[in-house]
């Protein structure tokens, strides 16, 4: 009798351990928003937009962290490759905004497009896209994110986007700069060719 | 012997039919396929946007679910969240960390959470938010129809609550369930939608700056669906003032998750 209530008390014990065993196994699968601390993510303060923990593949089909273009100003949008509309009209404000850099300046900025677009903005088109728009390596990032990174992304940012039926984006224009810590020191918001405000506000980050 | 099978088959089916639908997650609902008509539609495709079949919790996320949520995960406990996932305001209705206010019931929805809060909060549960037309589509349905948004007497009740300050909140499962067997889609707080941020961009709007086109002035209604859907205006300029590190006192959200 004893006996046999043992083995109950044992099967329960084992029971229980495997259901535990089954736990810590489904723990081990953790959701990014449930990760431990990236230690690169250490010292970055608070609002730093690098405290995205998203991975994302650039155009060399590196898969890398937001927090990895920390060390120096950046100038961060959002785009989409097939944007037949504005797209191509910030990328060219954005190269102007470089040209217009003093040299000791614009060697140090970096220039980071993001896209809305999952799918077909494989880093093969993004390769594609920094050809067609001779974007130089050295300081031009190309992103391709999976739909939760584009979608932290663009709330850090401010950015609103909507997928419209033919798989274009309506996107809200934005050009944030980050500071070396990507914090977000300042945005235009619109296309305003008028507006003057980069320029100086990347030499004040500079000379900081 | 092969007829008597396909019968009893057959009869197995029925049975499942009678029932109701396919046991789905736990205090989820099943809304069905549909289509949702935005208050602002696309001028390329105005025939309404197909929504496909998904579940969604059947009440609001609770102060005691959040609890559960925070002691998991300790990052999301008010001390400890990054500001950029969340501004000052989150869970400032709570006494501490782990202590929910004591004029808060456990079972009323939690508030003061951002954007991100929500999301990680659905993650962890193994579901996600649900789109601004899912959510639009399941709360559409009155009492006793689906397209109670057609209903003036339904509509004039969801603006009655929208005119009627909800505090202190009281405990989730107070309203009627909507035709789904949802409860609590109005009457109780706003919700986070996984979009939020698309709300007043058009399909067709890529020109920067047109995009609050019609919100404001008198503007408001031109191009809208339906003029008279005051309840629709109301959320979309709600979710159109959002950011995702917001935290507000009537602001809560559910989960979703696909079939």
């Amino acid at each position: 009798m004893k006996m046999k209530q043992l083995c109950y008390a044992a099967s329960i014990l084992a029971a229980v351990l495997s259901l535990s065993a089954a736990e810590l196994k489904t723990n081990e699968v953790k959701h990014s928003c449930c990760q431990p601390m990236d230690a690169s993510l250490k010292g970055l303060p608070e609002k730093s937009v690098y405290q995205l923990e998203t991975v994302w593949t650039n155009d060399q089909n590196q898969a890398m962290q937001l927090s990895a273009l920390k060390g120096r100003p950046q100038i961060v949008v959002m785009f989409f490759a097939s944007c037949q509309y504005t797209c191509p009209i910030i990328v060219h404000q954005l190269k102007q905004l470089e040209e217009a850099l003093p040299l000791g300046v614009r060697t140090n900025v970096g220039f980071t497009l993001a896209s809305f677009d999952s799918k077909r903005d494989t880093p093969a088109a993004l390769k594609d896209f920094r050809a067609q728009h001779t974007l130089p390596q050295l300081n031009w990032t190309l992103l391709n994110g999976d739909a939760d990174g584009v979608a932290d992304l663009a709330a850090v940012l401010g950015v609103k986007f909507k997928q419209g039926a033919q798989g274009q984006f309506a996107h809200s224009n934005v050009i944030t700069l980050l500071n070396a810590q990507g914090e977000i020191v300042y945005q235009q918001i619109g296309l305003n060719p008028e507006n003057q405000e980069l320029v100086p506000r990347i030499e004040k980050l500079e000379t900081h | 012997m092969k007829a008597r099978v396909t019968v009893m088959l057959w009869l197995f089916a029925l049975a499942g039919e009678t029932l109701g639908a396919p046991a789905g997650p736990a205090n989820m609902v099943l809304v069905p396929a549909g289509i949702y008509h935005p208050l602002f539609e696309s001028r390329t495709a105005p025939a309404g946007i197909k929504v496909s079949s998904f579940y969604l919790d059947a009440l609001p996320v609770t102060v005691g679910d959040y609890l559960e949520f925070v002691l998991a995960n300790p990052q999301w406990q008010r001390s400890r969240v990054k500001r950029i996932f969340a501004d000052e305001a989150y869970l400032q209705n709570w006494e501490g960390d782990l202590k929910p206010g004591t004029t808060e019931l456990a079972d009323a929805p939690v508030t003061q959470v951002s954007w991100f809060a929500a999301r990680a909060y659905a993650q962890w549960k193994g579901k996600r938010l649900p789109t601004i037309a899912e959510w639009e589509r399941a709360a559409a349905a009155s009492p006793t129809r689906p397209d109670g948004e057609n209903d003036p007497a339904f509509r004039r009740q969801i603006l009655e609550w929208y005119a009627t300050p909800s505090f202190p909140l009281v405990s989730v499962e107070q309203g009627k369930p909507n035709f789904w067997g949802i409860r609590d889609l109005h009457g109780m707080v706003w919700e986070w939608v996984l979009d939020f941020n698309a709300a007043l961009l058009g399909d067709d709007t890529q020109a920067g700056g047109q995009n609050s086109r019609g919100l404001f002035c008198g503007g408001a209604s031109q191009g809208a669906r339906d003029v008279d859907d005051y309840p629709a205006f109301m959320r979309t300029g709600f979710r159109s003032s959002l950011k995702a590190d917001y935290c507000v006192h009537n602001l809560g959200f559910r989960c979703a998750k696909d079939l």
